[in-house]
């Protein structure tokens, strides 16, 4: 069986190998092909007439400017690929469309209304301060643009960005196994050099005393050694006090979640949206500046990008077609909270986020790089009141804190004042 | 000899003992560990976005309804409206009215343009870039995304801002359910005065 695996493996890498070696030479195929068709367009665009090229200049300019965002030269967007746009369409035609095209649509042009329905009845905004010579400009940009350089096959690329890094192991360990082996190394050498001191003194053992002959021939008898009182006591103490350490030990983690890693009816992962994407915390978390709680996202903030966007990393259609099919159908998905402080203690977001202003990350831990979100803090009552009486409270601006401030300072109390100085640690803030 | 043994002993008691308690230690785990009084960590009174459908471990009445899905989500009653909500009532296709008659109620202070600021990088700059310029990260995935500086839009009124945040326009949609109406004031002030200028 493991044979027959290991041959099968080895075939299946001989056709990786082939696979890839064919796709490198079909993409340098392309490559070459594109690059000898910008070098053809770029002497044809070399030939055109200085005063074109500046032309052609200021219509790039234009073109990235107002258009780029929903137009490309050659590929359809949003709306149609330009490439041959002044062929397809009369110049005054585009002109009028261009700058005010719903009006007519308006007034029920034909092709303007054919084009609008064509395209998902998206309407194009309108660039009425476009001079003539401006629009013919990005019309001369258009149909001069270079071609773009083909892309390589993506999925040829896209199989070394999947190993995960998982350096998990800790330094800690690693010193404790070096230590380790440093003391099994000495035990070693020493228990060497017993045992040839020990055959040195032998062979001289005539002219040893009596005390000295005792100790070298002593043999230790492990027997007396175990059953003597003071060994029993020591191992005895030892053990009680390691179980009562670990009964302690886990009585204090109880209720504590650290580490709670729950697993997503769809896997959102965090790193691509709020780490690669740079979304805001805020933009889904809608209510953690003005509220207690800081929400759960619904799915209408989901479908904001999710209604364009079907496609993601390798395997992300289908999670995403689960997440507009919910939609569809108007019903929620059961996200699992993961961090639950519990009911005996108050906790309010805006607080800490609007009034303190401290980053999500000072408690979330790296929320942006975390494919699956965990409970990075312990949330403990001891976690929350290190940190009342270590952080100086944020009175800038606040006039609320400006009595208390006064206060602090006639107190002559050392430091910045902290929420400890101001009540911070009172039973009733939290628990009431 | 009695003393000599109590000491040493106490000294190893106390040094093992004396180890930092450190929770880090705990691995990583999937479900919720074990709770000590459920009565009183699992709120009677419906927590928000909590679930504790686990009706095994927890009395009944910690279970939420199950016939809401297992969620204590509701939809608000028909005619509900939320404190502090300012009703919006132009549709979303008089773009252009908006354009031309909804003035912001907020005056354009440097504190209302500063946390304009604030609220467009939370709320628009991942889409049109801190800039405006349309190229915000996300542009990479979704084609389409407004260059808020382009020509026609520098023609547009704070009111058309505030307009297509609230209904959206094109491919954006709305945004109207998750910014405030003040704070979609503050972006639209924002983008005419500091991001356009």
């Amino acid at each position: 069986m493991a044979k027959i695996s290991e041959k099968t493996h080895f075939n299946m890498s001989k056709i990786n190998i082939l696979r890839s070696v064919s796709r490198t030479l079909v993409a340098f195929f392309i490559a070459s092909v594109a690059t000898f068709n910008t070098i053809a367009q770029d002497s044809t665009a070399a030939a055109a007439s200085g005063a074109d090229a500046a032309l052609i200049a200021q219509g790039e300019q234009l073109f990235k400017e107002n258009c780029k965002s929903c137009h490309h030269v050659y590929e359809e967007s949003v709306g149609p690929a330009l490439s041959g746009v002044t062929k397809r369409r009369k110049t005054a035609w585009l002109h009028s469309w261009i700058r005010n095209s719903s009006k007519m649509i308006a007034d029920g042009d034909k092709e303007a209304v054919e084009l609008f329905n064509k395209w998902n009845k998206v309407q194009m905004t309108s660039f009425p301060t476009f001079t003539d010579a401006q629009i013919d400009a990005i019309l001369l940009y258009v149909e001069n643009a270079p071609k773009p350089a083909a892309k390589a096959d993506p999925s040829a690329s896209s199989t070394t960005a999947q190993g995960q890094s998982a350096s998990g192991s800790s330094n800690d360990t690693l010193i404790l196994g070096i230590v380790v082996v440093v003391l099994i190394l000495v035990l070693v050498v020493l228990t060497i050099f017993i045992s040839v001191i020990k055959r040195f003194l032998k062979e001289k053992e005539a002219t040893l005393a009596e005390d000295d002959k005792e100790l070298v021939n002593q043999s230790f008898d492990i027997k007396k050694f175990v059953s003597s009182k003071g060994f029993i006591a020591i191992v005895s103490v030892i053990f009680v006090v390691i179980t009562i350490r670990a009964c302690w030990l886990g009585m204090m983690d109880i209720g504590v979640h650290q580490n709670y890693q729950p697993v997503q009816p769809i896997p959102y992962s965090h790193k691509l949206h709020a780490g690669d994407l740079k979304i805001n915390c805020n933009y889904c978390h809608t209510t953690v500046y003005k509220s207690k709680s800081a929400s759960i996202p619904s799915l209408n903030i989901c479908m904001n990008c999710h209604t364009h966007v079907k496609k993601g990393p390798s395997g992300s259609e289908d999670l995403i077609k689960q997440l507009t099919d919910a939609y569809e159908k108007n019903q929620p998905i059961r996200w699992i909270r993961v961090h639950n402080l519990p009911d005996l203690a108050y906790f309010n977001h805006s607080q800490h986020t609007t009034v303190a202003g401290i980053e999500c990350q000072k408690c979330h831990g790296p929320i942006e790089e975390m494919e699956v979100v965990k409970q990075y803090s312990n949330l403990t009552m001891g976690w929350c009141i290190n940190c009342h009486r270590e952080t100086a409270v944020n009175a800038k601006d606040n006039a609320y804190y400006d009595r208390l401030l006064k206060v602090h300072e006639q107190a002559k109390r050392k430091g910045d004042m902290t929420a400890e100085n101001i009540g911070g640690l009172d039973c009733s803030k939290c628990h009431y | 000899m009695k003393y000599n043994l109590i000491a040493s002993l106490s000294v190893i008691g106390s040094v093992i003992m004396s180890c930092n308690h450190n929770f880090d230690r705990i691995p990583v785990h999937e479900n919720p560990r074990s709770e000590y009084a459920p009565n009183m960590y699992v709120s009677e009174a419906y927590e928000p976005f909590t679930l504790v459908d686990d009706s095994a471990a927890y009395p009944e009445e910690y279970n939420v309804m199950p016939y809401n899905n297992g969620m204590n989500m509701r939809m608000p009653v028909p005619g509900t409206i939320k404190r502090g909500y300012t009703p919006y009532s132009v549709s979303k296709d008089s773009l252009e009215w908006a354009n031309a008659n909804v003035k912001s109620p907020l005056d354009t202070t440097e504190q209302i343009l500063a946390e304009g600021e604030v609220l467009y990088v939370r709320f628009c700059a991942h889409c049109h870039g801190e800039t405006g310029e349309g190229d915000g990260p996300v542009s990479t995935k979704l084609a389409g995304i407004a260059n808020l500086k382009s020509s026609s839009l520098k023609l547009v009124t704070a009111g058309h801002v505030y307009h297509v945040i609230t209904h959206g326009k094109g491919r954006m949609l709305q945004h109207g359910s998750q910014i405030e109406s003040s704070d979609r004031w503050k972006i639209a002030l924002y983008v005419k005065n500091v991001l356009q200028k």
